[in-house]
């Protein structure tokens, strides 16, 4: 396993910019995502890596080596792709094999790591099956095993779980996860899906217009998101735009003034007060400093949402869902309620950071 | 692939069963091929049979003896041998030829694409003898090419391009080509990309791409491309004939002299089916060879 370094790196494809002066560095073991809206810049970055796409201008480095111009097939990376790209004319364990067989790796030896690699993906027995006879799931582990048997300097997974169902997804994130940090494997993931891309990184990038908005661990980029976009990019969020009253409040543009402990939480060029809903904790009746009514109550199942108007302000709040005989759990539209929350909670930060 | 695969993944409601009736629909093609394509041929079988005396021309007769002379007569045969020669070599060449540029075309991703198209059909536009008659002026020895090398002093006398088996090869090529570069380009451009860099990825060179991924996955393509051009080739008349000359001899010319100038309709007869037999026994031995090599894992 190598650590990534990626220094400046541009591309443009004619008179668009799809990555502008990106840096990065993955260190070895990491597992580092790629987050943004589809057109922001990071499966152009992904290619650029693997080496598909090359670079307008920039550097991309495995330890020290600079690979830039090297190509694709001697770079010694492992690539997932959305489409698995499973061969359909192999079998599975032929397609695990391809590799080797490039690296001039000859028959018994071959086999006995084609085997091993289909085992840690606990596929042993379907070895001889052709791609189209295997489920999408287990399409999925071949494409895994077959990356990771040439022991590849880099991991790499461009939205390897968007062709599963809600349910696999789950299982295969904490399942790749687990490998990822049990082989130690330096690993770049490119996905859309935030869920994604926070259960499974150490560290994330967000990206937007082939630019890096902000990086940061999972629980950073969360709780301190840098602008509007990060935060409304990497979960759901009550934005609001305004300005800081004083150190103690928020005004809206509608004249609200919500509180919040402004010292700690403020970013430069504030203009917006961003708060995720599961932190505003809702009370039946208009007994509070921040009193409204109900708009809308969805049922979640495990958790419950609220849409509450506090003068020309809409509030998402979720709540675990409370018991039957909970007096929350009579709430419905029009229901005067009172909402409060921690003043450390909110973030003021700017609408945009670019 | 084939088509109803491609069709069923794409869309589970036009799987349905056709109601009975529509067989119907079939029926207006199935009454022309059995007019015009199974009626005569049965009837020239039974010409074949016939016996041919000059003066009288045709004589009523069933006996397969056209057959045996024609196969044991040195003439006949080496017009089979020289016809299924050529189409060999030029379905190999057509083929060395047509894949590039299939390839090129299958990954072209552009708004003229459909142009690019249309001019690979473009010489199909220009019938085989009005082509091979500008080919004539080409190649003659007063021909444009040796005027020029002449002039350029690159040759002292001119060359002999005309009336030789070459200038049938490329002749029979250019007449091909679009055929198979066509048959090809449809099945590449089915092959998704990803395919391709997956092979890059996993430490494939440019060749072992293609040979591994690319060439095995163009298979149906090239069989098809390879079946329809040898049928064409077998058959070849104005190419031969206008570019090859009078000394030089292939299977339909001939034929075509049995009826025309020899007055002689069974040996005619019998000539198109030995033709017949020869291109599809080697179309069908070609395919299963080509199954078992590719589409057997």
């Amino acid at each position: 396993m190598a650590s990534l370094m990626i220094e400046s790196l541009t591309k443009r494809f004619g008179s668009s910019i799809a990555v502008d002066g990106l840096d990065l560095k993955v260190r070895e073991g990491e597992l580092v995502a790629l987050l943004g809206p589809s057109g922001c810049g990071k499966t152009t970055t992904l290619r650029m890596v693997a080496g598909f796409l090359p670079p307008t201008s920039g550097r991309v480095l495995f330890d020290t080596e600079d690979v830039t111009r090297l190509p694709a097939h001697k770079r010694a990376t492992g690539m997932v792709f959305q489409s698995y790209a499973l061969f359909p004319h192999m079998t599975a364990a032929q397609n695990v094999g391809f590799g080797l067989e490039m690296r001039g790796l000859g028959g018994a030896e071959r086999q006995t790591k084609v085997e091993e690699a289909l085992r840690l993906v606990r596929l042993s027995h379907l070895g001889g099956r052709l791609p189209r006879e295997l489920s999408g799931g287990q399409q999925q582990r071949v494409a895994l095993a077959r990356a990771l048997v040439i022991n590849p300097k880099l991991f790499l997974l461009d939205e390897p779980l968007s062709n599963l169902d809600a349910k696999l997804r789950a299982e295969v994130r904490v399942e790749i996860r687990a490998l990822q940090q049990r082989l130690g494997l330096t690993t770049l993931l490119v996905t859309h899906d935030r869920e994604e891309a926070l259960t499974m990184a150490d560290r994330l990038v967000v990206m937007e217009g082939g630019r890096v908005r902000q990086i940061g661990s999972p629980r950073e980029l969360y709780d301190a998101p840098q602008d509007a976009f990060v935060a409304d990019f990497v979960g759901r969020c009550n934005i609001l735009s305004g300005r800081r009253e004083n150190e103690t409040g928020f005004r809206t543009e509608s004249g609200l003034v919500l509180p919040v402990d402004t010292a700690p939480n403020e970013r430069d060029n504030a203009n917006a007060f961003a708060l995720r809903p599961e932190r505003i904790a809702i009370q039946p009746g208009a007994n509070g400093d921040l009193n409204g009514a109900v708009e809308a109550v969805t049922y979640l199942g495990s958790q419950t949402e609220y849409h509450v108007r506090i003068g020309r302000e809409v509030f998402v709040v979720i709540q675990q869902t409370p018991g039957a005989d909970e007096p929350l759990a009579a709430l419905k539209p029009q229901d005067q309620v009172s909402l409060a929350w921690d003043r450390k909670a909110p973030r003021l930060v700017p609408q945009t950071s670019l | 692939m084939t088509l109803a695969e491609g069709m069923r993944g794409k869309g589970g409601a036009s799987a349905k069963a056709a109601s009975p009736g529509t067989a119907l629909l079939v029926l207006p093609a199935c009454l022309l091929v059995l007019g015009l394509l199974i009626g005569p041929m049965l009837l020239m079988f039974r010409i074949s049979l016939n016996q041919f005396s000059p003066t009288q021309l045709m004589i009523e007769a069933f006996s397969f003896g056209n057959y045996a002379r024609a196969a044991a007569d040195p003439y006949y045969q080496e017009i089979i041998l020289t016809t299924l020669g050529m189409a060999l070599l030029c379905t190999a060449l057509t083929l060395v030829i047509a894949f590039p540029a299939a390839y090129w075309l299958g990954r072209l991703q552009s708004r003229w694409k459909s142009l690019v198209v249309i001019a690979t059909l473009f010489p199909l536009l220009v019938g085989n003898v009005v082509r091979s008659a500008g080919w004539m002026a080409l190649f003659t020895r007063e021909g444009l090419i040796n005027t020029a090398l002449l002039k350029a002093h690159l040759i002292g006398e001119p060359l002999t391009l005309m009336y030789t088996p070459k200038a049938v090869v490329f002749g029979i090529i250019a007449v091909v080509l679009p055929y198979m570069i066509l048959t090809i380009a449809s099945v590449i451009e089915s092959i998704p990309r990803d395919l391709e860099d997956a092979a890059a990825n996993l430490g494939a060179s440019g060749f072992s791409q293609f040979w591994r991924v690319i060439l095995p996955l163009s298979a149906p393509g090239v069989a098809a491309g390879s079946i329809l051009v040898f049928v064409l080739c077998m058959n070849t008349y104005a190419t031969a004939v206008l570019l090859g000359g009078p000394r030089f001899k292939m299977m339909a010319p001939a034929i075509f002299d049995q009826f025309v100038r020899g007055n002689n309709w069974p040996m005619g007869a019998t000539l198109a089916f030995m033709l017949l037999a020869v291109t599809m026994s080697f179309t069908i031995f070609g395919s299963i060879a080509f199954a078992r090599r590719y589409r057997a894992r």
